[in-house]
């Protein structure tokens, strides 16, 4: 039998065709000089390459984003950036320059109106907007990264890496791109002798580069307890008893904003007097907030496992070992795509500020001419339907689903918590609650297929305002859920449309429940109740372990 | 609103200007002048739409410490930021108008035992200076307080308290450095053109406005103690300012005028000197001028406590007084 002779290892001759081109740029191990960089780029990467730039939220490729805007356009162009984030100037800066013309992300943060006005402009042909995870999983199926360019803080002369606080994705990336044949170069704050610790073995690295600065980090998770206001307490102590409490919560994933940094402060204090300690917040997927440090010395945290490391909150996290994911080296190792796995299957609760709130119940932190993204709070804000283990707050949560026997007939199923915090009007007395979501606006603006939700209506099941909590999967239908909307929607237009008796009823049946329902005292609800007033008492709190930047003191 | 002896231990920077208007004086004794039950808001805002308050960020009456009448004017920075508008501007003005005109009353009616019995003025800064909302009337009010400030001069103490977040800035900065005792807290933070500004007009090099601990290495209570604009500094709670404020109501009058920064030849020509010294001294940052003084390792200033600090911080030595 004859059998037709075919070439299975393409990708690899590739690789090696452009390996040897640039042999000569190679110091010792290794090693290429940092002014070699532009060049070093131009030989490994081709025209139409899909091209990973390492950054998320939190630690940035800088320097290599900076060298790929330098390459010349001539041979380098038509490239698929596919990147967790654009948030440096450079990430764009690309695009300008034609060097490259596709984008596929998650989240834009700093970037997101230029963003908008590239896909307007038809600088920029948009992909998709993908939740962290997402995005991750397409690494492994149509995205594969043929040149991924990544960071460490430092790297020996073989090429052994040590990401440390910082890991972050670097292992995701640089495992999708290297066992594809592709190419992995990353930038090091410092070239050692020896690494502290193997975060990504030399084989799977081809070059290191010093940088000439080291490269930045957002301490994006750092809320100063000073800026807490007196609402944020109340709505923290709603939450507290009316969700904490109630569902007996004890794994979990915090948002960023202020709510939950006010929840994270009350815990050694309200929560404490509630008789709630041992009973919640045992579990965190969760990035070293510096608000969680009184919680953490008080005694409430058992684990938490971090997306990424924070500034400042290295020392401190490294000294609590019983509490996070500590290295041999004796330092953290953060891991942003096990945490989303976590935060979206093994955490009852998501919870969270939104921006705006539409009267069906959708939640969305997108404005008309921003292209912000999603991050992770998708993933970790929906009900994980491939769950099969059960709690005691997922399955009281699915008991409660109002809409259960329609789906499933009698058949027990939990549910998990996503709650959405907000105040009924936001910054600039703009209702939080509209007729129609910003997103629909900026799907027009910015070309996209669907308007981007954040979280979905038929995932949230509980929200916040100052005047209440609506326990919004009680709901049997659509109706029912856009009351109980209105009944927490204060003084906005949609709120303005609540009828008196519609909402004593869903009072009544503890679909809508108040602070007074509650049994909360208003007139406690002021900053006396947290744990911690300032940056200044964190870093009493943690013993002086805690070395805020610059930015956060206040002293 | 906490009781009073509840204040005296709360932290002045979390407490709200009518709460420092109860506790910066003796207990029981504070009476509010147009308190919000007379609604007396601005009339500017609402023909901007913007949302007013009844008592238009500033709360002002009466107190007793010891047998002295203080009339006391405390800032709200939580409403505009504690901008001055022609409401509140006007109620500073009449407080410190009633404390001269109560400093006749009582020099007639106890004309031997007069200076036991001397009023005095306490405001309590937290502003950013003028309302731009109203900005012709905000910048008249200022003038008007200085002009107060000025016909108090040997007559009664002016003191001003600085330590409540917003600080004190913009035109009150000037007037605050007009008053006779400027006491502050090490979150207190005194100076005329705000950060932000600075580094707007300026640039990112010439002052970083989002690097807080050079913000307030720069303008906060510990560099003023240093240099002298502060005359004293205390603890971040109601009581460690209520408790200098009784300090200095038992020294004799002479001896309040010593405490002055500007207001004479001879202070304006230690002021002069100073901005000679900022040229050749060439600093880049406050701590220079800090181990100028004196101070060895000033980096270990900015995180020692108050108690602390005041032990081992070595100040610029006046001239005068």
């Amino acid at each position: 039998m004859e059998r037709e002779v075919r070439v299975w290892d393409n990708l690899k001759r590739d690789t090696e065709e452009r390996m040897k081109k640039v042999a000569h740029l190679v110091e010792e191990g290794k090693v290429v000089k940092a002014e070699n960089t532009v060049a070093l780029l131009e030989g490994v990467i081709k025209p139409g390459d899909k091209v990973n730039l390492e950054g998320n939220n939190q630690k940035q490729a800088d320097f290599l984003a900076e060298c790929l805007c330098e390459v010349d356009p001539k041979k380098v162009y038509d490239l698929h950036m596919v990147q967790s984030v654009v948030s440096l100037k450079s990430h764009l800066d690309v695009f300008e320059k034609g060097i490259a013309k596709k984008l596929d992300f998650s989240f834009s943060g700093p970037q997101a109106g230029r963003l908008a006005d590239f896909v307007r402009d038809g600088k920029l042909e948009l992909g998709a907007i993908h939740t962290y995870l997402e995005l991750f999983g397409r690494y492994y199926a149509d995205l594969v990264p043929k040149v991924a360019l990544v960071v460490a803080f430092e790297a020996d002369k073989e090429g052994n890496l040590y990401t440390g606080f910082n890991t972050e994705d670097t292992p995701i990336i640089v495992e999708a791109t290297k066992f594809k044949q592709g190419i992995v170069i990353a930038q090091v704050n410092k070239i050692v002798d020896k690494v502290p610790r193997v975060d990504i073995p030399a084989d799977w690295v081809d070059f290191v580069i010093q940088s000439p600065k080291n490269f930045y980090i957002e301490p994006l998770f750092t809320r100063d307890p000073g800026l807490i206001t007196d609402t944020q307490v109340l709505m923290g102590m709603m939450a507290l008893k009316g969700v904490y409490a109630e569902y007996g919560v004890q794994s979990m994933n915090h948002g960023i904003g202020f709510f939950t940094a006010a929840i994270e402060l009350m815990l050694p204090t309200y929560a404490e007097e509630l008789g709630l300690k041992g009973k919640i917040c045992s579990y965190f997927a969760l990035n070293p907030h510096p608000t969680m440090i009184p919680a953490i010395e008080s005694g409430w945290v058992k684990n938490i496992h971090c997306f990424g490391g924070e500034l400042g909150m290295e020392e401190y996290v490294a000294a609590r070992s019983d509490v996070f994911f500590i290295g041999p080296d004796g330092t953290l190792r953060s891991n942003r795509a096990y945490s989303q796995a976590a935060g979206l299957y093994a955490m009852d609760m998501f919870i969270g500020g939104t921006l705006q709130i539409d009267k069906y119940g959708n939640s969305s932190t997108a404005t008309a001419n921003r292209v912000a993204g999603f991050g992770g709070a998708p993933n970790m804000g929906s009900d994980a339907k491939g769950r099969r283990h059960s709690s005691d707050a997922w399955l009281k949560c699915g008991l409660e689903y109002g809409m259960q026997d329609q789906l499933l007939g009698k058949m027990p199923r939990g549910k998990k918590l996503v709650v959405q915090m907000q105040e009924t009007f936001k910054e600039k007395m703009d209702p939080a609650f509209v007729d129609e979501l910003d997103a629909w606006k900026l799907a027009k603006n910015a070309n996209l297929d669907i308007p981007p939700v954040m979280v979905y209506s038929d995932d949230v099941t509980h929200y916040i305002t100052e005047e209440g909590i609506a326990y919004f999967h009680k709901c049997v239908d659509m109706k029912e859920k856009m009351a109980a909307i209105r009944a927490i929607a204060g003084y906005t237009e949609i709120g303005l449309q609540a009828k008196e008796e519609e909402t004593m009823d869903l009072r009544k049946r503890g679909i809508v429940k108040t602070p007074e329902d509650l049994g909360i005292d208003i007139t406690r609800a002021n900053r006396s109740m947290l744990a911690a007033k300032n940056i200044k008492e964190l870093v009493e709190w943690s013993g002086g372990l805690y070395n805020p930047p610059a930015r956060f003191r206040n002293w | 609103m906490l009781s009073w002896d509840e204040l005296q231990k709360a932290k002045f920077t979390e407490t709200n200007a009518r709460e420092r208007a109860f506790g910066l004086v003796d207990k029981g004794t504070f009476t509010e002048f147009v308190s919000p039950r007379d609604r007396m808001p601005s009339p500017h805002l609402p023909v901007l739409g913007e949302a007013i308050g009844y008592d238009d960020g500033v709360v002002t009456g009466i107190g007793l410490i010891g047998k002295r009448p203080v009339f006391v004017v405390s800032q709200e920075g939580r409403f505009i930021g504690g901008a001055v508008g022609e409401v509140h501007g006007a109620k500073m003005v009449q407080a410190i108008k009633l404390a001269l005109k109560a400093y006749e009353d009582v020099k007639e009616k106890y004309p031997d035992s007069y200076e036991e019995r001397l009023p005095a003025v306490v405001i309590s800064f937290e502003t950013g200076g003028v309302r731009l909302h109203e900005s012709n009337a905000g910048l008249l009010a200022h003038a008007e307080v200085m002009d107060q400030i000025q016909d108090a001069r040997g007559k009664i103490p002016i003191i001003a308290v600085i330590g409540s977040k917003v600080g004190c800035f913009g035109g009150m900065g000037f007037v605050g450095a007009a008053t006779d005792v400027v006491i502050m807290s090490e979150q207190g933070r005194l100076g005329l053109t705000g950060p932000e500004v600075i580094e707007q007009e300026m640039g990112k090099d010439e002052f970083d406005a989002s690097n807080k601990a050079l913000v307030f290495r720069t303008t906060g209570g510990k560099h003023k103690y240093i240099m002298q604009d502060a005359n004293f500094l205390v603890k971040d709670t109601v009581g460690g300012f209520y408790q200098q404020l009784q300090e200095v109501m038992k020294l004799p009058f002479a001896e309040i005028e010593k405490f002055r920064r500007i207001g004479s030849k001879e202070l304006v020509e230690e002021q002069l000197e100073l901005v000679k010294l900022a040229v050749e001294l060439g600093a880049k940052d406050s701590m220079d001028v800090w181990k100028y003084y004196g101070n060895e390792d000033p980096a270990k200033l900015v995180d020692m406590g108050p108690e602390e600090f005041l032990k081992v911080a070595k100040r610029r030595e006046r001239k005068l007084g």
